[in-house]
């Protein structure tokens, strides 16, 4: 053998002994990525288990809806949920029909607080709000003919299924929903039967109509009256008494539930103050003070409530005669209907 | 692609590399491990999923079933690479996915920007609607832009102290 072809059978033995180094490096990697994404999918199936493991309450709604307590409307046209006299730490919800989160939350935690509010265990309740009202059509409307709506039926004892049914159906941002027809069906739906009912659903989605052309010929004329420094401190109180000096007038909304829905949201804003700020809904707040994420999971709230002391409901249920339109004439602190 | 294959002496040509041979590893490392806390914090604060999926949906790009699919998996994933990171497993791939990530994140966010969305990024738990005002995207796209440039010092120098790679005769 010549020393040429010595020379090139050793280059081909470096080269095959090379190729060969190179293939088991590549192994090495694929069996390091193989090994890495058999970890990525274990801790990603083993976690998707445990956390839709973790839901609310096993019991029926049905059975959860038999076992509410009277649901009380309030002076401020909040609802308490609880039987007189119940002392346990209380769980105020303030959502706005609207918010998708609101609806996650209640799909989350809503079952939860009902069967603790049938179980004594917590006095829930609840504060529909508007903060979407000032945004116009469509979903301005759509959350303040919701949360008329919801005031309405509870006239008739019916807030909270009347609640689920109205998250159940939320529309999307973009879109008209909460119409008065379905409104209304909805009402027949949770067993609200009374003429009423209905009569009132009309006239409250007239006057939530109206408020988006009203609130936007006031946002324009405070526009070009003040400051924007000045327009955006503003509340809105401050800004509809502003208007009803300018002659734009809200005499439309007196009386209606319309504007109990938009005075309990300025009541919100104003009540809390710090950490416990009322910014957005949902908010939820465990004997005054706010609840954050824990709120969102049935587990950890009812856990947050179990760890609470009694609490105080800061307002006052409606006395019967204050009814705009009684059913027929409750006992104090309840409102009608609820021995169905 | 092969320059942290070649061992350390050999690419010691000029005095500077060799410092930087001598340093990367620990940079390496400092970058794998606070990627690692980044995604770990970034899971659990997107905890219970029910936030998680409001977060998703705030971005208006799913379907509700996708919205949710995602909302669920995602904080899981994010475990996934954070656990990989730490422990150091296919660290140069667990890098390049975290990088993919970090732009599929800031992708969201200008999307969400340029369509006006008043959102929350949901990058840390709390997404959802916010105040037109309290919105903060640039800040949310600056964040996730350097969370990116340590995955991206993982991805190129995946040589560092203290992974299961090593065992497999891997970046040392």
């Amino acid at each position: 053998m010549s020393k040429a072809s010595r020379r090139a059978a050793r280059e081909r033995l470096r080269q095959e002994r090379l190729k060969e180094q190179q293939r088991a490096k590549r192994n090495r990697i694929l069996a390091v990525i193989g090994a890495a994404a058999l970890v990525v999918l274990l801790v990603v199936g083993v976690g998707y288990f445990i956390l839709t493991a973790d839901s609310g309450p096993e019991t029926e709604q049905s059975e959860l809806y038999a076992g509410l307590p009277p649901q009380s409307v309030q002076q401020d046209g909040s609802v308490v949920v609880a039987e007189e006299g119940t002392e346990a730490p209380v769980v105020e919800v303030y959502v706005d029909y609207q918010c998708p989160a609101c609806q996650q939350f209640e799909e989350e935690s809503g079952a939860v607080l009902q069967e603790m509010a049938g179980d004594g265990e917590a006095i829930v309740h609840y504060r529909p709000v508007s903060i979407f009202a000032p945004r116009g059509e469509p979903v301005g409307s759509n959350s303040l003919r919701a949360g008329a709506a919801a005031r309405a039926a509870a006239d008739h004892g019916k807030f909270v299924e009347y609640n689920d049914v109205l998250f159940e159906n939320q529309p999307a941002e973009n879109e008209v929903g909460y119409e008065a027809g379905d409104l209304k069906e909805w009402g027949a739906q949770v067993g609200i039967e009374d003429p009423a009912f209905a009569e009132r659903i009309d006239r409250e989605s007239e006057i939530a109509g109206r408020f988006s052309d009203y609130y936007q010929q006031l946002t324009s004329a405070a526009q070009e009256e003040m400051s924007e420094e000045r327009l955006r401190t503003m509340t809105l109180p401050e800004l509809v008494e502003w208007g009803s000096e300018q002659g734009i007038d809200d005499s439309f909304l007196e009386g209606s539930y319309a504007e109990e829905v938009l005075d309990a949201t300025n009541e919100a804003y104003a009540r809390y103050d710090g950490e416990n700020a009322f910014e957005a809904t949902p908010s939820i707040y465990l004997n005054d003070e706010i609840l954050g994420n824990e709120a969102f999971s049935a587990q950890r709230l009812r856990e947050a409530v179990e760890g609470a002391g009694p609490g105080e409901v800061t307002t006052e249920p409606l006395a019967s005669g204050e009814e705009t339109e009684p059913e027929k004439a409750p006992s104090v602190g309840e409102s009608p209907g609820t021995e169905e | 692609m092969d320059t942290d294959e070649q061992t350390p002496s050999a690419r010691a040509a000029s005095p500077r590399a060799a410092r930087w041979d001598a340093v990367q590893p620990w940079v390496s490392l400092l970058a794998r491990l606070g990627l690692a806390a980044v995604l770990g914090f970034a899971a659990y604060t997107k905890l219970p999923p029910a936030l998680s999926v409001q977060s998703v949906e705030a971005y208006q790009l799913f379907s509700p079933g996708a919205a949710e699919f995602i909302g669920y998996t995602l904080p899981l994933f994010e475990f996934a690479l954070a656990l990989l990171l730490v422990v150091g497993l296919a660290t140069r791939y667990v890098g390049a996915v975290t990088a993919l990530l970090m732009i599929v994140f800031i992708a969201g966010i200008i999307s969400a920007w340029t369509r006006g969305l008043a959102i929350d990024c949901g990058c840390f738990g709390t997404g959802g609607e916010v105040a037109s005002g309290e919105t903060q995207y640039g800040l949310d796209i600056a964040r996730d832009i350097g969370f990116l440039a340590l995955a991206g010092i993982v991805m190129v120098w995946p040589r560092s102290p203290f992974t299961l790679d090593r065992l497999f005769g891997l970046y040392r």
